[in-house]
């Protein structure tokens, strides 16, 4: 099946219960088109399974 | 006049703070019409700030480093009294707020005077200024051009005169690329440097505050004042206060200058303009940074996740009265799937890791700060390398990398750019910020860094 961002705009907007007229959808699409080249690039950086998040939780400042 | 002889001014009892604040209010009367930098102006709250600035020196007190120094904020920053809009129409329907930010707290301890507040992208997701509510804010250089944003009132009040010094916020560029746009100065600090509590956040992994001054003195002399500790703050790492005012000299500091993604995909001018500061710095070494690309596609999808989700109760409640060129990214950002976000946090680790070795060679290095001068208000496009390219992402291609993994970083004018406003970038290691200075001090010394003069 080939990859629609409008379709999928749709669909995810409906999932997080975000209305979404018809009119915006493929602005809204383009950007998510936009974000998809970039997550190919974070995509293309070989990670392993010790390359943790950046952010790191801090319980409380150790005393 | 520069903050640091307005300063020596009024201490000295040459000046009062009250003339200097009714002098600031004049130029800004006259000035802004043109610019559309400021979106309030508080006459009231300067003149009775300057009065006690005046009073403290009549009893003899020491009045502070910015005696009577007119400053003006970002519409982000909190100032007691009135709603703070981030650029927004939305906010306007806020309470207005209880108490200033704290870095406006630490610019009136030390004496300065606030003017107001200044026009920005809202909620400062852009690079362009062009505001849908409060219209654009023109490039004091060119009123057909952009300041840049999304801190563009910031840069436009300081570069077109109307204060000599002003905050700003740095997500992905919005200190640095209005800065260079208008051709002045930009600190964008090391990710938890300076506190954040009381201004309106934007995407919280990646918000800096900083100064913008039309020198090198001033910028320092601002920096200075704003170091201090906050526990309000989640994301400031407490760290000495470590002040730059005064630091000059090169010596023993290796300079280099960044290749690969920061070496390309721009005017052939913005990228000679490194080349001249590298000349003037004898820096030769090419310091290579493979991961900065994946670096910036990581800052750009974490951006745009953390803004959406900020903002999904007042997208999905009344995203009618958001602006149009914002609106539809952030309506994006909701939806981008969750392992994207996760992998770009691991990439940008990656990259800082890589970084971080780079600086086990280089003090630090430079780069372009924007790829092109100022666009025209208005431009949707631009040629780069024989393509056709999107103005506004383009604007943060050098910016973006940098603030995703916190370096501190400085937006350094040329002096004589030869026509529009060209701006070098320089980096420096987490908490190097004095490093910045030294390097930006002995560009001002070679003749080759300044604020270009604004045509009459």
């Amino acid at each position: 099946m080939t990859l629609s961002y409008d379709a999928y705009a749709v669909q995810a907007a409906a999932l997080i219960g975000l209305p979404l007229p018809p009119d915006r959808v493929a602005a809204v699409a383009a950007n998510l088109a936009v974000a998809a080249g970039m997550a190919a690039l974070v995509f293309a950086v070989p990670l392993s399974v010790a390359d943790e998040p950046a952010p790191v939780f801090v319980a409380a400042p150790a005393p | 006049m520069t903050a640091t002889h307005i300063a020596a001014d009024v201490r000295a009892g040459r000046r009062t703070a009250v003339s200097v604040a009714q002098a600031a209010l004049a130029k800004v009367a006259a000035g802004n019409p043109r610019l559309n930098a400021f979106t309030h102006v508080d006459a009231a709250r300067a003149l009775a700030t300057a009065a006690a600035v005046d009073a403290a020196i009549a009893q003899g007190r020491d009045p502070g480093a910015l005696a009577g120094v007119p400053f003006a904020v970002k519409n982000l920053f909190d100032l007691a009294g009135i709603a703070t809009l981030a650029g927004s129409k939305i906010e306007r329907d806020a309470a207005p707020a209880a108490r200033d930010a704290f870095l406006v707290r630490r610019l009136l301890a030390a004496g300065a005077v606030p003017i107001g507040a200044l026009n920005m992208d809202e909620y400062a997701y852009g690079f362009t200024t062009e505001n849908a509510h409060d219209g654009p804010t023109h490039n004091p250089h060119d009123l057909a051009r952009m300041a840049g944003g999304s801190s563009g009132g910031s840069a436009a009040a300081v570069a077109g005169g109307l204060v000599p010094l002003s905050l700003g916020s740095d997500t992905n560029g919005s200190i640095r690329v209005p800065s260079a746009m208008c051709g002045i100065f930009g600190l964008k600090p090391t990710y938890g440097r300076l506190s954040r509590s009381g201004s309106y956040l934007f995407a919280g992994s990646f918000d800096h505050l900083g100064p913008f001054a039309g020198t090198l003195e001033d910028l320092a002399l601002a920096y200075d004042a704003l170091q201090g500790h906050d526990p309000d703050d989640p994301a400031q790492t407490p760290s000495p206060v470590q002040p730059v005012g005064g630091l000059s000299g090169i010596a023993g500091l290796r300079i280099g200058v960044a290749g690969g993604h920061f070496a390309k995909g721009g005017h052939p001018e913005a990228l000679a303009a490194v080349t001249g500061f590298a000349r003037a710095l004898g820096a030769t070494v090419t310091v290579d940074l493979p991961l900065a690309t994946a670096g910036r596609a990581a800052a750009f999808l974490i951006t745009m996740a953390e803004g959406g989700n900020l903002h999904l109760a007042d997208l999905k409640s009344r995203p009618d009265d958001f602006d149009p060129a914002t609106r539809d990214r952030f309506l994006a950002g909701t939806l981008i799937p969750a392992t994207w976000l996760l992998q770009a946090q691991r990439v940008r680790a990656a990259w800082r890791t890589q970084a971080l070795a780079a600086f086990e060679t280089v003090d630090c290095f430079l780069t372009p700060t924007l790829p092109c001068v100022a666009p025209l208000i208005g431009q949707a496009t631009m040629e780069i390398d024989g393509a056709t390219l999107p103005v506004r992402p383009m604007l943060g291609v050098y910016t973006q990398p940098i603030s995703c993994i916190g370096l501190p970083a400085m937006a350094v004018p040329l002096a004589d750019p030869g026509g529009l406003p060209l701006s070098v970038q320089l980096v420096a290691a987490p908490w190097r910020e004095d490093v910045l200075f030294r390097v930006a001090d002995t560009l001002v010394r070679a003749g080759v860094a300044a604020a270009p003069e604004v045509p009459g």
